[in-house]
């Protein structure tokens, strides 16, 4: 960790003096980019707000539940423990809640557990899918996505998989 | 998408309305709060890195980046437009760095490129989704981070099994990926 939290600011200063040594307008050149970001979240809101209004409603009628229990033993077979299936399920839809899931995680069977380093590493080799795909192609003509999120999907799983299967030995 | 919306919908609300039926607009509205307030909180976060980005763009960092990776991007891609193969460039090195904020405003200018405007996807859109949905990560900041306030012993061992499981995963998936592409594109060219 120790080194980790200089990276972002050594690059940002490294790059303001870079732009400095040439003679750049930085200060017009980051209000330009900034406006963007205002038009870029209109846009992409409501494609957020739809996805997660269907989530929010998955996870009160006590569907998710049914899901995760029905998943458990299917994910099991790819050596997946039971006690992470939520995250995975979790996962692909919403980025702050399996967050909050992973905290959950870490405080019933300890982060050093094997099933707490299970799902740490899965966070990062699994991706909130549907999220992501609903931003990305929030700005574009395209309608279906055809294979795409099946694919994604299938990936994450196998993910899970190694992920589940690396804890194991390292 | 639009199927999967509207039966997982109908299926929630069928449930809701036998279980406890004022939670079903209780819930939406606070779901729709919920994101109001990740966007306000995306507003701050896009403000910063576009910024920051077209300062970038302006000192030539963000071309010579592309053209480092121009040929790994080349080749999975299959694109020549400059401009499109800067976005993904910076797109890709900010998610390896666990930049996922500042990733995806990048990613989305670099889709809209990669749109023909047919309506229809297309190959190498598919492929900057999946490059996106399995990055390869060297610094799970925020895991190791929540791992070390729960009272980890050793928050950073799983940085070793992260990078390794994504650098496989990450792999597996250009290639399927790949692969697919050529059963499904074929004749689209």
């Amino acid at each position: 960790m120790g080194f980790s939290v200089y990276i972002m600011p050594v690059l940002i200063l490294a790059l303001l003096i870079y732009a400095r040594v040439k003679k750049l307008e930085t200060y017009g050149t980051f209000v330009k980019g900034a406006k963007g970001a205002f038009d870029l979240v209109l846009g992409i809101f409501p494609f957020i707000a739809t996805i997660m209004i269907m989530v929010a409603l998955l996870r009160a009628s006590g569907i998710m539940d049914i899901l995760v229990s029905v998943m458990a033993p299917v994910f099991s077979l790819f050596g997946i423990p039971p006690e992470v299936c939520e995250l995975e399920l979790l996962r692909p839809f919403a980025g702050s809640g399996s967050y909050m899931l992973l905290s959950d995680i870490f405080q019933q069977y300890g982060p050093d557990s094997y099933v707490s380093r299970c799902a740490s590493v899965i966070m990062s080799t699994s991706e909130t899918i549907f999220y992501v795909s609903a931003v990305y192609f929030s700005q574009t003509s395209v309608k279906k996505l055809f294979y795409a999120i099946p694919l994604a999907l299938g990936l994450s799983l196998f993910g899970t998989t190694v992920a589940c299967f690396l804890c194991r030995f390292i | 998408m639009n199927k999967i919306w509207t039966y997982l919908m109908i299926l929630s609300i069928t449930a809701l309305i036998f279980i406890e039926p004022s939670a079903v607009v209780t819930e939406m509205t606070n779901a729709s709060l919920d994101v109001l307030s990740l966007c306000v909180n995306l507003l701050a976060v896009f403000t910063i890195w576009m910024g920051l980005l077209e300062i970038v763009d302006a000192t030539g960092l963000g071309d010579k980046l592309a053209n480092l990776l121009k040929p790994f991007i080349r080749w999975l891609f299959k694109i020549k437009d400059p401009e499109t193969e800067k976005y993904i460039a910076l797109n890709m090195s900010s998610n390896m760095l666990g930049l996922g904020n500042a990733s995806t405003p990048m990613g989305i200018k670099a889709m809209k490129r990669l749109d023909d405007g047919s309506g229809k996807i297309t190959a190498p859109m598919i492929m900057l989704l999946i490059v996106n949905a399995t990055s390869i990560q060297f610094l799970p900041t925020t895991v190791v981070g929540l791992r070390a306030s729960a009272g980890s012993i050793d928050p950073t061992s799983i940085i070793l099994p992260t990078i390794l499981g994504t650098f496989i995963t990450s792999v597996t998936a250009i290639f399927v990926t790949k692969a697919l592409e050529k059963i499904f594109f074929k004749r689209r060219g």
